[in-house]
């Protein structure tokens, strides 16, 4: 059967136009972009605000918090770092990042799972008393206190629907704790049901965008409070602090650069750090690695220095991560990857000299997630390495090809003959954009070792010498190099931050805000840093476009 | 898991609240113990399992270790059919169908065309063709069918989904679908998806809410904290009407389905709490559940990590199925929907078979039937306790399993893989199996037959009938004769 893999490699524009929205008719003449009862503002006074003028405005709908960005809010809201949500609440699928909008229709194990976490929350609140007082915030001088009742909820509710109640609202939530207050003559259990409302409330488990029309049908300019929110989430992984609410209530969030002002501090604080990293692991697929406890930490933690060392201490050129002339280990992950030992088991800095070894690509983060069959996949490796660096689109397999079995067995033992013959037929326009790729690091095995033979068989010496669109290399720190002279990876970035900001990949409404990023990311010279205030510093970021039917 | 008894309460206490099933007691039953005095039958309970997997291993011409030599009663187990001989011989009261076959190439009903994980899975589960091979249902499941027909008046009318398997396991890509083995009318002509429960300590928790403990003071906090619940869910319902006119249109069909989930639960909980009363009881909560295991990144052969790719299923396998025991036995839910494992699934064979590769690679990488038979044993091991307990359950004149139909699909057969044309192939729905248990009806227990090429829609069909539901699944009409004689 004759087969034909055609060698197209799509690029970043075939990314754009691939999001469509889920379905649903445009248009809502009742959305008049306030919360009912609450002030209304977000950057207008009076009349119809104007849409961008350089447009880019993306469509986004609401979204629902993913377990991770559940189980930092609880924390925050609450001062419960239990992390309840990752024991009950599904996994969320990673597409490679868990918040994506398509992923997170609602269903029967959502709902039953959200309203037990709200009751068992609650629960361990209500019995551990120095925390409940610290969240109730005032002390009740009767069962029926309707004052300190009224007090806690207001504030804590701004808090949890990240906006403040109106009158009516808060209101309805007190007559409901105060009934239970009375019932059970216990003021904290009217506290309880108040709280079992909020995290169930839809405004807290989906971070709703309502805003205020434009000049441009479909366009909303959203409130200060729905940017307060969209910038926490997307720099802290979390809900808005007191602080920023504070803010976002004074007017300090109404212009692109207020945003871009409080993000600049915003990306100071550690939390900031956590979400970079967990970006990161997302997007490298690193985030869940299949070794021991102790492996993984410290896998983690290298990746994770180097991050931050890069983006936050260097403040440099973030293509940098890729060719690293050493890396942080401990003892153990030294001895691990037959480097220099620096003596301790904390972390430090040790050159990689000329082992070969150059930035993430040899961290064994990134080298544990591309295997198949029981070893290392060149194939695999070339097409994480196409899809997440370089975000080309590779073309499926033809229908006929069973992509799910290994190799064919040929005569010889090593893995370089037996791909060579699974690249003789139709299938080598397909496998000559990976499998060269992922050979230029096959003398790293699937923990990130070093090694010179395939399977410890002393006929099958690994070259380790790769080849991507014609050009050879040698190893990760070759390939960092072609990294950089290629010059995908910093477009690739660009869109892939801006897929984890805004849960969904780049479409055509967000071409503009997209190609503004890429030439500012150029510009300044690659500072991860400023690719993030870049985004949220944008126009676009304040506003959103209603989806299409 | 432990069983906490329950004292026996009055029926028809709690006045008020909606109609919801009540356990059977024998004062109920005519004077046979085979129907409820005053003619009405006896509610029939109906399953349906899923296991992710294969008969053979690619390459080898054994077909499977399942099907057994001798046709009829008494057949003789094999390799993979083997946990069918324990639970005192549960053989007797589980039939296997073999011969089955899903058409592809597009031809014919219920028809997929080459790519068979996303493909072939849809017109086994749901009876309608799948010519672009997408891996979503375009009909619903025979669960949902048998929910809609003989659900209503249970706690859970709409039927319970389980996953033992919580988790893809891979890196860099996502089930997309292979999860979802439960589709469900969205209310407007269309067909959602309805995934299953993941966790078994929430479906504890779901399942035996409102079941009122035998002390007062415990009582009388559970029917406290009941209150709550219900105030609770009244005022989100009421944010959640004030928030809907305020979202843009596509937001709306979003936020419908949720609040479309919470009337359901607000109907389960107005339900009148299920009463402890002959077998009913309520099970000791069984605690954390298992964790998640890491990634096991396609992982196999030399340095194979034992702990990732797992998240023990085995244990969660068992909570299910005490949970699905008690939810027949109390009349909570008539249809039950369980996955055992994925389609393609990635779970880590090793903690169960030794074998050092994940599931799909047991089937391509090792490629053996002997292999794949361990995997097949491991399952169907969790199969037959579930059929022994509610056969050792008693119900009227019977058991609970003499008015119950369960069926086990399996996601493929062996032999010709349609995209290779190569012959021997897991990818393949030639030469399937699917074995079921449960004499609802009358329909055959402990015999082996042969489906004669028959669609695995055709057996679901049957037992469909055998609980009363006369309808068949998706474009796949009729049954298999002889298992409903």
């Amino acid at each position: 059967m004759s087969r034909t893999c055609l060698a197209f490699t799509s690029l970043l524009v075939t990314l754009a136009g691939c999001y469509k929205g889920p379905p649903g008719a445009s248009g809502d003449a009742s959305a008049d972009g306030t919360a009912d009862g609450t002030a209304s503002e977000g950057g207008s006074s009076g009349g119809t605000p104007e849409a961008p003028e350089l447009g880019g405005v993306g469509q986004v709908g609401m979204r629902r918090l993913s377990v991770d960005e559940y189980d930092r809010t609880i924390a925050d809201l609450l001062g419960d770092d239990t992390r309840p949500g990752a024991t009950l609440l599904a996994e969320d699928v990673a597409d490679p990042y868990d918040n994506q909008i398509s992923n997170q229709q609602a269903n029967r194990p959502l709902i039953e799972a959200l309203e037990q976490l709200a009751g068992e929350i609650t629960g361990r609140l209500l019995e551990d008393t120095a925390r409940r007082d610290q969240v109730v915030g005032c002390q009740p001088a009767a069962t029926g206190d309707e004052a300190c009742m009224s007090e806690f909820t207001a504030r804590f509710g701004r808090r949890a629907l990240r906006r403040p109640l109106s009158d009516e609202e808060v209101a309805r939530y007190v007559d409901l704790g105060l009934q239970f207050a009375a019932d059970e003559d216990d003021f904290y259990a009217g506290v309880g049901v108040i709280l079992r409302v909020f995290l169930q409330d839809p405004e807290f488990v989906y971070r709703v965008e309502v805003g205020t029309e434009t000049d441009e049908p479909g366009v909303f300019r959203l409130s200060s409070f729905e940017v307060a929110t969209r910038l926490s989430y997307f720099l802290w992984g979390t809900t808005p602090s007191d602080e920023l609410l504070d803010r976002a209530e004074a007017g300090e969030l109404a212009t692109a650069e207020d945003v871009r002002a409080v993000a600049a501090e915003m990306i100071a604080d550690e939390r900031a750090m956590d979400r970079i990293d967990r970006f990161h692991s997302l997007w490298l697929g690193y985030y869940r690695l299949p070794h021991s406890a102790e492996l993984t930490t410290a896998m983690r933690t290298e990746t994770r220095m180097l991050l931050e060392k890069t983006i936050m201490q260097d403040q440099g050129d973030w293509r940098g991560m890729f060719s690293a002339t050493g890396t942080f280990v401990n003892d153990f992950l030294a001895q691990h990857y037959g480097l220099p030992a620096p003596g301790s088991d904390a972390f430090s800095w040790v050159e990689y000299g000329d082992s070969g070894r150059a930035g993430l690509l040899s961290h064994g983060s990134f080298l544990s997630v591309a295997g198949k069959y029981g070893d290392t996949s060149p194939t695999q490796r070339g097409k994480i390495i196409r899809k997440r660096l370089f975000c080309q689109v590779i073309p499926p397999p033809p229908p006929d090809v069973n992509i799910d079995e290994p190799p064919p067995e040929v005569d010889s033992p090593c893995k370089i003959d037996r791909y060579n013959m699974s690249r003789i037929d139709g299938c080598s326009a397909c496998h000559s954009l990976m499998d060269p790729v992922g050979f230029g690091l096959e003398n790293y095995d699937q923990q990130g070792r070093f090694r010179t033979t395939d399977n410890g068989l002393p006929e099958c010496v690994i070259e380790g010498s790769g080849e991507i669109d014609g050009q050879s290399f040698q190893g990760p720190a070759g390939l960092a190099t072609l990294l950089a002279e290629e010059g995908l990876l910093d477009t690739c970035i660009v869109y892939q931050s801006y897929q984890f900001a805004m849960g969904h990949p780049v479409a055509d409404d967000d071409q503009r805000y997209v190609d503004d990023l890429v030439t500012a990311f150029a510009d300044g010279g690659y500072r991860f840093d400023e690719l993030v205030l870049d985004l949220v510093g944008d126009e676009a970021f304040l506003y959103r476009r209603e989806e299409e039917g | 898991m432990a069983i906490k008894s329950l004292h026996r309460r009055t029926f028809l206490r709690g006045l008020g609240g909606i109609a919801v099933g009540l356990p059977v007691l024998e004062i109920m039953l005519d004077r046979h113990g085979r129907a409820l005095a005053g003619g009405g039958a006896m509610a029939k309970h109906f399953f349906v399992g899923f296991h992710g997997q294969a008969m053979g291993g690619d390459g080898d011409p054994e077909q499977d270790r399942y099907r057994p030599d001798t046709l009829g009663p008494n057949y003789d187990l094999k390799q993979a059919t083997m946990p069918l001989g324990n639970y005192n011989d549960v053989r007797q009261q589980v039939s296997i169908i073999s011969n089955l076959r899903i058409p592809y190439n597009n031809s014919g009903p219920g028809s997929w065309n080459t790519e068979f994980h996303l493909g072939a899975m849809p017109p086994l589960l749901c009876g309608v063709s799948n010519p672009d091979d997408s891996s979503a249902c375009r009909g619903i499941t025979a669960d949902q069918v048998v929910a809609n027909a003989i659900g209503a008046g249970t706690k859970f009318a709409t039927g319970l989904q389980y996953n033992v398997q919580p988790s893809w396991y891979l890196t860099d890509s996502a089930p997309y679908g292979r999860d979802v083995i439960s589709y469900k009318s969205d209310g407007a002509g269309g067909v959602v998806p309805n995934p299953g429960q993941t966790s078994p300590q929430a479906a504890f928790m779901a399942l035996f809410q409102g079941f009122v403990p035998p002390d007062p003071t415990d009582a009388l906090a559970a029917q406290r904290e009941l209150a709550r619940r219900k105030s609770v869910l009244d005022l989100v319902h009421g944010d959640i009407d004030r928030l809907m006119p305020r979202l843009s249109a596509a937001d709306k069909i979003r936020m419908q389905r949720h609040l479309d989930e919470i009337r359901d639960l607000e109907n389960r909980l107005a339900a009148i709490p299920p009463d402890a009363g002959g077998e009913c009881m309520m099970y000791a909560d069984p605690g954390a559940d298992p964790p998640i295991g890491g990634n096991n990144a396609g992982t196999g052969g030399d340095g194979f990590d034992t702990n990732a790719g797992y998240s023990d299923e085995d244990t969660r396998a068992r909570r299910f199925s005490d949970l699905v025991h008690m939810a027949f036995v109390c009349d909570l839910s008539r249809s039950v929907a369980m996955q055992y494992t994925m389609a393609q699934s990635h779970m880590s064979a090793f903690p169960f078979t030794g074998i050092p590769y994940d599931q799909h690679e047991v089937g391509h990488s090792v490629g053996t039937t002997d292999a794949v038979s361990q995997i097949l044993a491991w399952q169907l091991d969790q199969f037959a306790y579930l059929v022994a307990k509610l056969r050792d359950t008693p119900e009227g004149a019977g058991s609970v399993l003499d008015n119950t139909a369960m069926v086990l699909l399996y996601e493929g057969g062996h032999g010709l893989d349609p995209a290779t044309g190569d012959p021997n192939r897991t990818h393949s729905t030639e030469n399937m199996i699917v074995t079921v248990a449960g004499r609802a009806g009358g329909m055959l227990a402990g015999h082996h037959l042969d489906g004669g090429g028959l669609h695995p829609v055709n057996v679901l069909n049957t037992a469909m009938r055998a609980v009363g539901v006369d309808e068949d699944l998706g474009e796949v009409v009729g049954i298999v004769p002889e298992l409903l004689p």
